[in-house]
């Protein structure tokens, strides 16, 4: 029992931090039916630079969670600019394409600038724990997850509450409806890729924090992030949530009460049963193409 | 023949000629480059060989049926893994004899992969075939007692003496692999199964409801397209003398054949080899001079995006066009024109609309459908009387397209039931729909904007059977019973027109003599007179007079109520997904609760989202 | 068939340079003796085990550089050339088939993991040319029959705890653990190590409570080393490449789990890095395998070290020191044959005798495996000594993980 306990914990604060990762992810597939395969890339890349301002600067990671955000938001306008902007309109597979070519350019980039080995960053809280009773939970996990709670709510405030978000909704309900009424959807796009891309910066700056990383772990990434919003329901922010505290809890089962070589198939045996099942996953609507035939 | 007719054809004709003399030529290269080249260049060419075979097959599902696969790599590597295991047990054997074995297994699983995500699409069906190739891996990993899991398999070295015969073995069965790839494709592309697959890339919806099986289509095509790289995957492993399972499904391999495919051009018979012969040197040399593996995946990734961004179509397709453009440059366009329709005279407009028979052809009871919160269908009751032209009427948002969706199989109906001649139908899928006589138009057209007029009409197939599939595509009595239709609706000048390339009255013409193969028993217009001209409108309804005399049903959608009223007995209409009134054009006119649904506020304000919406089958 | 392939090319190629204007003559240079001998190797310097390729690169350096400055092989000058094969295989054997045909080397080394040398030396079997490879830990690379395969460690994966586990099994009762964990990563040269360390240890009475096989994409260990503390262990064996070694210590922290012994087979052994990565009070106490030790008076590694650290600064990982003992063993094969171009020369004198390296004395097996033993290491206070076998020992004493010392 209490082993189970002490699982369900770290899965779900785990979960936290991938809700954050995934959060961008859904948001940019919502309105602009994009699947970023990047995205793991762009949370690797974050880690990266987080690890780079701690090495140099001894800046700590936590702490440079704003900067990030602000550099990776300016890096996903870029990107945005540069190349998923001409792939939309054409059919959904393209997109995919482009994106994943965006993720093979990053991985070679970290590469050249950081090297192929593991970079790590450490700090007196990344190897601490909080004790409660026979539990622990890992200082900078809590942490994380607390930061991924706020910068959720932030987010949830930003599309719901401000005239931005309200447009950006609007884009992913109906294009040519927000077109009407005055909305720049181009500029929504951009503006929702580079939130999308800021959101993931947080909590690739956490992810430094917690683990080491190297530029190839990026596949594992965007496959935990792509189940989650999968499972979730692509397109929902509220579905990504759940998704990924069920990502989250089930990794940790798999690992503790199966083998812990099966939460590297989790994520893909998540997609495979969830698109063919219920391919609308928990919380999202049905998709177009889904919905014919 | 005019002068310059008989330029063209010669014209053509030594294009032809030299296109195929230059063919040859590479052809005897390639099959002879061991004589050519170093053992560098032999193992490039060995891998291009491999990547060309495993972009071919791909081209099937990719370019054919455009379902992108990230998964082609994962073929590869089942081939080169049931070569190892089976060679691990038997290991006097050559491993080239499980080449056939190997080829069949990976198409088997290519066919079960095809099995569970027939209902995926778009990125969906992408995503999935990324977690197909990651959990092949897994199961490659975790499969101990026969994989030997990670430390993997390593094969016997050759038998043969490398210094007599170096990689000439490799090479040949790698070409004689390719070569019949090839051949396979062009036969593909030349019979039904091909015309067949490329109507599900042009338009799936449709293509179910001119009867064609996607399902099973897509099934062989999945077969077919993992066959050769099965096989490949042999030779591949055996090559290399080892599988494991990070090597042999990394997911390059799988990006190397897509990105060989998209490069040479999606869809053309060589384009795909073209590429995987540009993509493997290409590799060769950012490895071996630009740096290695991070300029690679610089290159790769690079290649990719810019490719989707500036050459989406590749190189083969780009290359005609322009040389297309040249060709006609300074000729004529199309020419021809409906005028043959007007100058056939057609049955007179009657005095009194046919009378109501009893027997109903097609009885819908208690239909329902609801997107999210929106109940588009509520408890649709109607009856089409056999030999009738009945219509079925309604404001903007009443679920008039919706019910047709359901009727022909587009969409499956929360509750209710569709009788066809005696036969409930409504758990059919739309092709077995179209079987048994249902043929339907749209009400914006879908036609397959890529094949020609002809194409079109010769697409539809009136029942299913596998003998049929590598029937010619083009050819036979169903060829001339095509043109047959094409010159009844006044079309058949544009026969070798590109679909996508008429006028939108146009389409509507084709999409009637596309269904009229069908030899449909009922057939259901969706708003035939909506959006062209007068003319043309008059025409329309002189040829559904003179199906229905012939003994065809109609079901008509329609908004223009001069056109439904001189022409339709009986009448339904639909209001708020039910049907309020039925009778005769005279009785409808006088129903005060059709006036009402017509002029009732409420209505107006959904004029622009409720229809609409239903009729994409947009449910967000 | 009584032409040649050579003559068979020769007479073609004549033909169809004309046709196509490639001419591909591949010229042997019999080379005056002034020229340098050329090496070729692969290496993943990107991608996956690029960390121990570039280790092993540096290693080769060292050695080439070293080499030239006392007189090069039998008086010529040593060239090496390295390509990058990013973890690929595809790329192995391409750069393999390219060392060999374009750059037309005179001798192979080895590229780095098993995963990579076992296709490569397919290659180099092919050509009948010698390869000796400083990473070749798998033992199915020495089942295949091959001749001119020679692995420059002690030891195959499957022995590499040996001496470890038999110290532990002969520990007095009241100091020697009654149970003992053992995750390992799913990997040719780490799940073996731990295999062969339970099959001495069990032996002698020490229960295993835990035992899994976790894939090279863990990357959390909270749940494992929850696990693995929930069952009590008293002892952690863990096989272990080196970002899961340092995670599962950071794990283990933040659990709050400490086992009294802990042996970790290779991460240990990246030097600064794992020192780095786990922090040095973590570091005291971890015991792990090792082919080298910088500190080692093996002949020659005194000068090895002062030159890695000139060259790259800091100790020299042992992924660099067994590169560099592969060059070792070329060259004392090169010397002892006199010659460089009877490839089945050379292969047969390494069959048949002892070379010192920096690594000790290395002997091998017909099958080209090696006959020796690992070297048992320790991190104490913040260097890595070796401590078994008593004969190679640095230091004297023995400690448990973070803690107090055997007697």
């Amino acid at each position: 029992m209490i082993a189970l306990t002490q699982t369900l914990i770290l899965g779900v604060l785990a979960g936290a931090v991938y809700a954050l990762m995934a959060s961008g992810l859904t948001l940019i597939f919502g309105v602009m039916r994009v699947i970023n395969i990047a995205h793991g890339a762009f949370a690797v890349l974050a880690a990266f630079l987080t690890y780079s301002l701690w090495s140099a600067f001894g800046l700590d990671p936590l702490l440079a969670i704003p900067f990030i955000m602000v550099v990776m938001f300016g890096i996903g306008w870029v990107v945005y600019q540069g190349a998923v902007r001409h792939s939309r309109g054409s059919h959904v597979s393209m997109t995919v394409l482009v994106t994943f070519g965006i993720a093979l350019v990053l991985e070679g980039v970290m590469g050249i600038i950081w090297g192929n080995r593991s970079a790590s960053i450490r700090t007196d809280y990344t190897d601490a724990s909080v004790e409660v009773g026979p539990f622990f939970f890992p200082q900078v996990q809590l942490l994380a997850a607390a930061i991924a709670v706020v910068v959720l709510i932030a987010l949830y405030f930003l599309l719901n509450k401000t005239w931005l978000g309200r447009a950006i909704r609007a884009a992913s309900v109906n294009e040519s409806g927000a077109l009407l009424v005055g909305v720049s959807v181009a500029a929504v796009a951009a503006l929702t890729f580079a939130i999308g891309i800021a959101t993931l910066g947080a909590g690739g700056a956490m992810l430094g924090a917690i683990q080491p990383i190297v530029p190839g772990t990026h596949y594992q990434w965007i496959a935990r992030l792509l189940a989650i919003i999968v499972l979730g329901g692509l397109g929902s922010l509220p579905g990504a949530v759940i998704g990924a505290m069920i990502i989250g809890v089930t990794e940790m089962l798999a690992t503790t009460y199966v083998g812990s070589a099966w939460p590297v198939a989790v994520p893909f045996l998540i997609i495979f049963i969830v698109l063919i099942v219920r391919p609308q996953g928990i919380m999202g609507a049905r998709l177009r193409e889904d919905l014919v035939s | 023949m005019s002068d310059a007719a008989a330029k063209s054809v010669q014209d053509e004709r030594r294009s032809r000629l030299i296109r195929n003399g230059v063919l040859a030529v590479l052809a005897l290269i390639v099959v002879l480059f061991p004589l050519i080249g170093d053992a560098s260049m032999e193992n490039t060419m060995i891998l291009a060989l491999i990547f060309a075979i495993g972009a071919s097959g791909l081209n099937i599902i990719t370019g054919y049926t455009g379902y992108l696969s990230l998964s082609q790599g994962a073929f590869l590597g089942i081939g080169a893994y049931v070569a190892a295991i089976l060679g691990r047990s038997m290991p006097d054997i050559s491993p080239f004899v499980w080449m056939p074995v190997a080829g069949l297994t990976a198409a088997l699983l290519a066919m079960l992969l095809g099995l569970v995500t027939y209902r995926s699409r778009g990125a969906s069906f992408v995503i999935i075939t990324i977690a197909f190739l990651f959990l092949v891996q897994f199961v490659a990993t975790q499969w101990v007692p026969v994989t030997n899991g990670t430390a993997g398999i390593t094969f016997p070295l050759p038998t043969w003496s490398n210094a007599v015969w170096g990689n000439w073995p490799f090479h040949l069965v790698l070409v004689g692999l390719l070569a019949l790839s090839i051949l396979v494709s062009w036969w593909v592309r030349r019979t039904k199964f091909g015309t067949g697959l490329i109507a599900i890339r042009e338009d799936e919806g449709k293509a179910g409801s001119v009867g064609i099986n996607a399902p099973i289509y897509k099934l062989l095509a999945f077969g077919l397209s993992a066959l050769f790289v099965g096989m490949a995957g042999t030779v591949y492993g055996y090559y290399l003398s080892f599988v494991d399972p990070i090597g042999m499904f990394s997911i390059l391999n799988s990006v190397v054949i897509v990105l060989a495919i998209i490069l040479g051009g999606r869809g053309t018979l060589l384009g795909p080899v073209l590429g995987a012969f540009i993509l493997v040197p290409v590799d060769a040399f950012a490895n071996n001079y630009l740096g290695g593996g991070n300029i690679r995946l610089l290159v790769f990734g690079g290649l990719l995006v810019l490719l989707v961004v500036l050459l989406p179509k590749g190189i083969i397709p780009t290359v005609q066009l322009l040389l297309e453009k040249r060709r006609t440059k300074g000729t004529v366009g199309l020419t021809g024109s409906i005028t043959a329709l007007a100058d056939r005279p057609l049955p007179p407009p009657r005095e009194k609309l046919a009378p109501v028979g009893d027997t109903m052809l097609l009885q819908v009871t208690g239909l329902e459908k609801s997107f999210g919160a929106l109940k588009a269908v509520d408890g649709c009751t109607f009856g089409v009387p056999e030999g009738s032209i009945t219509a079925l009427i309604g404001p903007n948002g009443s679920g008039k397209t919706t019910v047709f969706n359901l009727i022909s199989g587009l969409m499956t109906p929360d509750a209710g039931e569709i009788v066809l001649d005696g036969e409930r139908i409504e758990g059919l899928a739309p092709w077995g729909r179209a079987h048994r006589g249902i043929g339907r138009t749209f009400q914006m057209t879908r036609l397959f904007r890529e094949m020609t007029v002809l194409e079109n009409v010769v697409a539809p197939l009136r029942d299913f059977q596998f003998r049929q599939l590598g029937l010619g595509a083009v050819s036979g009595s169903e060829a001339e019973k095509a043109e047959e239709f094409l010159e009844f609706v006044g079309m058949q000048a544009y026969r070798d027109a590109r679909a996508g390339s008429l006028s939108y009255g146009q389409q509507k013409l084709v999409e009637l003599a596309q269904i009229l193969v069908l030899d449909p028993k009922l057939i259901m217009l969706d708003e035939p007179a909506g959006g062209i001209n007068p003319t043309l409108i008059e025409r329309m309804g002189g040829l559904i007079r003179e199906l229905n005399d012939q003994g065809k049903t109609f079901l008509l959608v329609e908004h223009n109520m001069p056109f439904v009223l001189g022409l339709c007995n009986p009448v339904r209409v639909l209001a708020r997904g039910q049907v309020i009134a039925e009778g005769s054009p005279a009785e409808i006119q006088k129903d005060p609760l059709v006036l009402d649904a017509y002029l009732g506020d409420d209505y107006m304000l959904e004029n622009r989202s409720g229809d609409g919406a239903a009729a994409k089958g947009e449910g967000r | 068939m009584a032409a040649t392939r050579a003559t068979r090319i020769a007479a073609l190629t004549a033909g169809l340079s004309l046709l196509v204007g490639v001419s591909a003559c591949a010229t042997d240079s019999g080379g005056t003796t002034d020229d340098p001998i050329v090496i070729g190797a692969s290496l993943p310097l990107t991608g996956e085990f690029s960390q121990g390729g570039l280790d092993t690169q540096q290693g080769y350096e060292v050695w080439v550089e070293m080499t030239n400055e006392t007189g090069g092989i039998l008086g010529r000058d040593v060239e090496i050339v390295i390509r990058d094969d990013a973890t690929n295989q595809n790329t192995v054997v391409t750069n393999y088939n390219n060392l060999i045909s374009v750059d037309d080397v005179d001798l192979l080394l080895g590229s780095q993991s098993s995963l990579l040398n076992i296709p490569a030396s397919s290659v180099a079997e092919r050509n009948e040319m010698v390869f000796v490879c400083p990473s070749c830990g798998s033992p199915d690379m020495f089942n295949r029959g091959f001749e001119f395969i020679f692995f420059s460690q002690q030891a195959v994966a499957t022995d590499q705890a040996r001496v470890f586990a038999e110290w532990i099994a002969a520990l007095p009762e009241d100091q020697r653990p009654k149970t003992a964990a053992y995750p390992s990563l799913d990997d040719p040269f780490a799940g073996p190590v731990v295999d062969g360390a339970e099959a001495i240890l069990s032996a002698a009475g020490i229960e295993t409570v835990y035992k899994d096989i976790y894939p090279a994409t863990t990357k959390n260990f909270d749940s494992i080393v929850a696990a693995i503390a929930a069952s009590g262990a008293e002892m952690v064996v863990q096989g272990a490449q080196f970002e899961d070694g340092v995670n599962f210590v950071r794990s283990m922290n933040r659990a709050g789990y400490e086992p009294d012994i802990l042996y970790q087979s290779s991460s240990p052994t990246y030097g600064q890095q794992y020192f780095d990565g786990v922090g040095e009070d973590n570091t005291q106490g971890v015991f792990f395998s090792s082919s080298y030790n910088s500190v080692a008076s093996t002949p020659g590694n005194a000068e090895f070290v002062a030159k890695y650290e000139e060259m790259f600064g800091g100790i020299p990982p042992e992924d660099a020191a067994d590169g560099f003992a592969a060059g070792e063993v070329l060259k004392a094969a090169a010397e002892a044959v006199g010659g460089i171009d009877d490839q089945r020369a050379l292969a047969d004198w390494i069959r048949a005798n002892e070379v010192q390296t920096i690594l000790g004395t290395l002997s091998w097996n017909e099958n080209g495996s090696p006959k020796g033993d690992f070297l048992v290491g320790q991190w104490q206070d913040g260097s890595a000594q070796i401590v078994l076998p008593a004969e190679a020992a640095t230091s004297e004493t023995i400690f448990r993980w973070r803690g107090a010392a055997f007697e």
